[in-house]
């Protein structure tokens, strides 16, 4: 009768180890998060602050500004129409295409030299609280010139190159067969911008496409993963994670794929909130 | 023994699965939650105002009055790069084209761009057929065009490339009735092979039907604006 509770009592000591140990571990997985977190939600505040240190209003220049003036709504209307058309202007110069987003029509065109040559309908929208709603002469400033794309991941091939070898002679010469047109390919992409905006673009989902939403799932996954890795590197070394202010569109297919293989790899973007 | 042995695989089994949760609680925070709450207030942020006192104000009305003469002047700037002359767009994603007159749209319908084939030959040559995009402008204007075939066109079928100007580089009647250049050898031009309107298939010159043809040669002059897209 004393061997089984002397066992009873060994295999209560291992557990209640193997329970330390797990408690241990769940409070420093806890006490992480809650300082991931923490470090996480004071990015946007500080990606603020340097938009406005590097576009606000200079407080040691000779001229006062009166500050109020940015929170009065028909003075920033009139800022944002401002910051649009010089940005447009500034790109029209150029015999480039660029893009044009006005979130308040929901509406986004292509653009070359002021002709308007393809007009997108926006279907849904999400934008950065701190676009939104942040210093609103700071940011109509950073709009205010023309943004260019610095990098982009997308999941359609921008220049659709097909590699054909030179027959040697005339026997092996075939004539083209009809090219398949089928548009079969998910279109989404983000679009990395030189001022660390974000543009999201993703193709509409019908109820029906499955394998569509399927690739926009694992390809938004995608991207949270790289984000989250980019910032638990940024924790881990003690510092505040690196934030992107977005916007994310969700335009039809044909027209996600025709505005990017039309805008250049270095193109420029003009955005109007 | 047999219950303590029971109450341990179930205890793993238990221990297992909390973990797991835990795992997928942990993933599903940092991935969707934390973005999320980085989007939630908090943020040090400008409300809206309207105040009446504001606008009263002589330096608000001096602020507003100038922000209004600059969006003028710059909305004038803005509308002075589109001319009312004629000009063409074409999108080489869908394959169509739009003409415009007096700043209206009279004409659309298919055409037929670049392929983006690359054509390589075992000595290194390559040729790119893409069409290309940007703002080009109509240079010259030819009825009845007769096509000069450069390289390319010999080594894709495979055929020995002549000495220049030699007759087998001339061929008549394959570019249609009329054909516009809009520079560095680019043409827009007819087609033999009206079943690829609406296809990207050409070798980056851009074909159309002789009805859209004769209209577009019509319509558009030396000078006139092409934008392609």
């Amino acid at each position: 009768m004393e061997t089984p509770e002397i066992l009873d009592n060994t295999e209560k000591k291992k557990l209640s180890s193997g329970n330390l140990i797990l408690i241990f571990a769940g409070a420093l997985l806890l006490i992480f998060l809650i300082f991931y977190s923490i470090m996480a939600s004071m990015a946007p505040a500080r990606k603020l602050k340097e938009i406005e240190t590097s576009y606000g209003v200079k407080h040691d220049s000779e001229e006062k500004t009166d500050e109020r003036l940015f929170t009065d709504s028909a003075y920033v209307s009139l800022l944002r129409e401002k910051s649009f058309l010089q940005s447009k202007i500034a790109m029209a110069g150029t015999d480039s295409i660029y893009m044009t987003l006005n979130i308040p029509d929901s509406t986004a065109h292509l653009e070359i030299s002021g002709v308007s040559v393809h007009s997108v309908k926006i279907s849904e929208m999400r934008i950065s609280k701190i676009l939104r709603t942040g210093n609103n002469y700071a940011i109509q400033t950073m709009l205010a010139s023309p943004m260019t794309i610095a990098s982009y991941i997308a999941t359609i091939k921008k220049e659709p190159l097909m590699i054909k070898m030179a027959p040697k002679d005339t026997s092996e010469f075939k004539p083209d067969v009809i090219p398949d047109t089928t548009d079969y390919e998910p279109v989404n992409y983000i679009l990395d911008m030189d001022n660390g905006l974000r543009i999201y673009v993703y193709q509409e989902v019908a109820d029906s496409a499955n394998s569509d939403r399927n690739n926009l799932f694992f390809f938004d996954l995608n991207d949270r993963l790289k984000n989250t890795w980019q910032s638990m590197k940024s924790v881990t070394s003690f510092k505040v994670p690196e934030y992107h202010p977005f916007i994310k569109i969700r335009v039809p297919k044909a027209d996600a794929k025709i505005m990017y293989r039309a805008i250049p790899r270095k193109g420029q973007i003009a955005v109007y909130i | 023994m047999i219950n303590l042995k029971e109450n341990k695989v179930l205890r793993i089994i238990l221990l297992t699965l909390a973990s797991l949760a835990a795992l997928l609680f942990v993933f599903v925070f940092v991935i969707y939650m934390v973005p999320g709450i980085q989007e939630m207030k908090g943020t040090r942020l400008t409300r809206m105002l309207s105040d009446p006192e504001l606008k009263k104000e002589q330096s608000y009305k001096k602020q507003t009055s100038q922000l209004t003469r600059d969006v003028q002047r710059l909305s004038k700037k803005y509308a002075s790069f589109t001319s009312g002359q004629s000009y063409i767009v074409i999108n080489t994603t869908d394959n169509r084209f739009f003409l415009y007159k007096n700043k209206k749209l009279i004409r659309e319908g298919f055409c037929s761009s670049g392929s983006y084939t690359m054509l390589k030959t075992e000595g290194e040559r390559k040729w790119i057929f893409k069409t290309p995009k940007g703002k080009y402008w109509i240079q010259g204007k030819i009825t009845s065009p007769v096509w000069r075939r450069p390289d390319w066109a010999f080594v894709e079928e495979g055929l020995p490339i002549p000495p220049e100007n030699h007759p087998s580089r001339y061929e008549y009647g394959v570019l249609g009735d009329y054909a516009m250049s809009i520079g560095d050898g680019y043409l827009i031009h007819g087609t033999l092979y009206k079943r690829f309107l609406g296809m990207p298939v050409t070798h980056g010159c851009v074909r159309l039907n002789d009805e859209d043809l004769e209209a577009i040669y019509n319509t558009l002059s030396i000078g006139s604006k092409v934008y392609i897209f």
